[in-house]
């Protein structure tokens, strides 16, 4: 089973974005999807079981949604907040292994106490989903490829 | 020649401050202070809206303790609409709030402060943190994330969500607990209870010492917390209780709404956080301590059976309350034992079930006070509301507040013992924050003092000139 999971606090404006694309996402038959306000120690419950994960984040100073691969990567411990890199650190170091893993980062340009998307965050909204989906598509072509060979 | 230490910021607690050490002209510790350098302003901006609004608004003064917000304005509001909430309201609030002592004091104790003291004082700042943890106990580790994981759980299967849920209301609860929550929650208790008890008997066995547990001092102070009528630990109702170095009750049990006449608050220049004070010995004498060693040091009994053999063999020996700082860690276990056992008297209640969870009522009150004890402290909400239930007037008292004197006593304590002539290093500054992080302190919740400070920067050029700019 794929993981999803849209970080960020829809009261912070396009710091939503995450969140937001988990809820309009719709059925996801081969995959989990969840929303949380920021990444915290004990997903690594849910990440151990995962086959991928795929983490949807809002970004400054991007131009599109971009899918890109990412790894462990040690951070400097861990509080109640914490980066996609270091989760999955934790999550290897823990339970001895970490699933593949991609961030979708979605551009955002305003981040202040408002509840909802900036009109340049809802522009990257249906683009950002498609993302998603394709990054979906992606693991059921290869499993079927897979059941081919 | 006078000499500033500075540590800033002050790593693994919630929010950001800063401490500064003064030594004198041998090198020795003349003063230390906790600063608090953020500002909020809850209580300024919560006027105008409505009561009901206030337990989800209130919630989102912290991402960690929300649910301690959402209970004490909940209660504030039963005050106000002058009811009594139906009985399996009550408990399925004391359940949300139980829940919310083991996932907040599982994250103090294994991701926050486990690193100090587990891995040593003195090893590389590199490693000294959970990662490091993961590494020298693997197992231990993999527990404490369970164990913190149950108690969102508890919170997410009550509340529906386990960051700010807006479940508990004014006269009670939105939801009541289905069945097949109450039996996940049932079926998982027996693990969280064994995760505990085997880290008790860990800490036990690693700390068996009193000089162990002298490292980040101890000193005599009072304590304050809600204890049952009959003297018992309390989480949720019941009367305040405040006790001297020795345990003798000085207010055995004030009903909590009255805590304004026991209670004061002052201020200082060089921190946002406000420093409440017992009034009848004044400030800054009249230092209590909270949280978890406050309401260990406060209650008889636990009333729960192994959680009381655990408090007998805490006190055993002891000719007085523990005044060791290093003992909230202890006490933290300690309390996660008992909310379980609590967690299983509450579930087994013939009632919990129950579909009648709300009682509904009018403005009846003008004034409303709810009290009830957070993981890091007691947590006093305050509200004046008009004929219409807009708040007027809204003060809060935050655990981390109550413990603001002690704090600072405490960081004065170790810098003292551990800085002498001058000599710093590594190993000493993170003792001085770890008597920080023993009391947990949450800085998010505890600055609200907007503009009952006045602002100082200080900005020191590189010739040693110094230009202060004051906000009056």
């Amino acid at each position: 089973m794929d993981l999803v999971i849209g970080i960020g606090n829809p009261l912070r404006g396009d710091d939503g974005i995450g969140p937001r694309v988990v809820a309009e996402l719709g059925p996801t038959p081969t995959a989990e999807a969840i929303a949380v306000l920021q990444l915290t120690p004990e997903l690594a419950l849910r990440l151990k079981t995962a086959d991928r994960v795929l983490f949807v984040d809002a970004a400054v100073g991007e131009t599109g949604a971009f899918v890109r691969r990412i790894r462990p990567a040690c951070g400097h411990g861990l509080g109640h907040a914490v980066s996609p890199e270091a989760l999955l650190d934790w999550t290897e170091r823990v339970f001895e292994r970490a699933p593949d893993a991609w961030l979708l980062a979605v551009p955002g340009r305003l981040f202040d106490v408002a509840e909802r998307l900036s009109p340049e965050g809802e522009k990257a909204l249906p683009e950002a989903i498609e993302a998603v989906q394709a990054w979906l598509r992606s693991a059921a072509a290869a499993e079927s490829s897979e059941e081919d060979a | 020649m006078q000499r500033e230490i500075h540590i800033e910021p002050v790593t693994r607690i919630e929010g950001h401050g800063k401490i500064s050490v003064f030594l004198d002209e041998k090198g020795d510790v003349r003063d230390a202070q906790f600063h608090v350098t953020e500002l909020r302003g809850f209580e300024k901006f919560c006027e105008g809206r409505t009561l009901w609004e206030m337990p989800g608004l209130t919630a989102r003064i912290c991402g960690i303790c929300p649910v301690s917000h959402i209970l004490a304005s909940a209660k504030a509001g039963d005050a106000i609409l002058a009811v009594r909430i139906p009985r399996t309201a009550e408990l399925l609030r004391r359940l949300m709030n139980l829940g919310q002592f083991v996932q907040s004091h599982a994250l103090s104790f294994f991701y926050l402060s486990a690193p100090d003291f587990l891995l040593g004082w003195d090893t590389d700042p590199a490693t000294r943190n959970v990662v490091g943890l993961v590494a020298a106990n693997p197992d231990l580790a993999r527990k404490g994330i369970r164990l913190r994981a149950f108690g969102q759980e508890v919170i997410d299967r009550l509340g529906g969500k386990r960051i700010h849920p807006a479940w508990a209301v004014p006269g009670g609860v939105h939801q009541p607990l289905a069945a097949e929550h109450h039996a996940w929650i049932v079926s998982h208790l027996p693990e969280a209870k064994a995760t505990i008890l085997e880290t008790l008997a860990l800490y036990k066995k690693a700390f068996a010492s009193a000089e162990l547990r002298n490292v980040l001092g101890a000193f005599d102070s009072m304590y304050m917390g809600l204890v049952t009528p009959g003297g018992l630990w309390e989480h949720y109702a019941g009367v305040l209780r405040l006790v001297d170095a020795k345990g003798k009750a000085i207010v055995p049990a004030l009903d909590p709404s009255q805590y304004a006449t026991i209670i004061k608050e002052a201020s200082e220049p060089w921190t946002y956080l406000k420093f409440p004070h017992y009034e009848p010995m004044g400030y800054p004498n009249g230092m209590y301590r909270v949280g978890p060693l406050g309401r260990v040091n406060v209650c008889d009994r636990f009333g729960t059976p192994i959680a009381d053999q655990e408090l007998e063999e805490f006190r055993a020996g002891e000719k007085k309350r523990s005044g060791r700082v290093f003992d909230y860690h202890y006490a933290r276990l300690l309390e996660m034992l008992g909310a379980i056992e609590q967690m299983e008297v509450v579930l087994a209640d013939e009632s919990i079930l129950s579909p009648h969870v709300r009682a509904e009522a009018g403005i009846n009150e003008l004034e409303g006070v709810g009290v009830h004890e957070a993981p890091r402290g007691t947590l006093i909400h305050h509200y004046h509301v008009d004929k219409n239930g807009v708040i007027e007037k809204a003060n809060f008292i935050v655990s981390t507040g109550h413990n603001n004197l002690a704090m600072n006593r405490a960081v004065r304590e170790i810098a003292k013992a551990y800085i002498k002539k001058g000599k710093v290093t590594e190993g000493i500054l993170n003792r001085i924050e770890g008597g920080i992080r023993a009391y947990d302190p949450c800085l998010s919740c505890s600055v609200h003092a907007v503009g009952h400070m006045p602002l100082r920067l200080d900005i020191i050029e590189a010739d040693g000139r110094r230009t202060t700019l004051c906000q009056e």
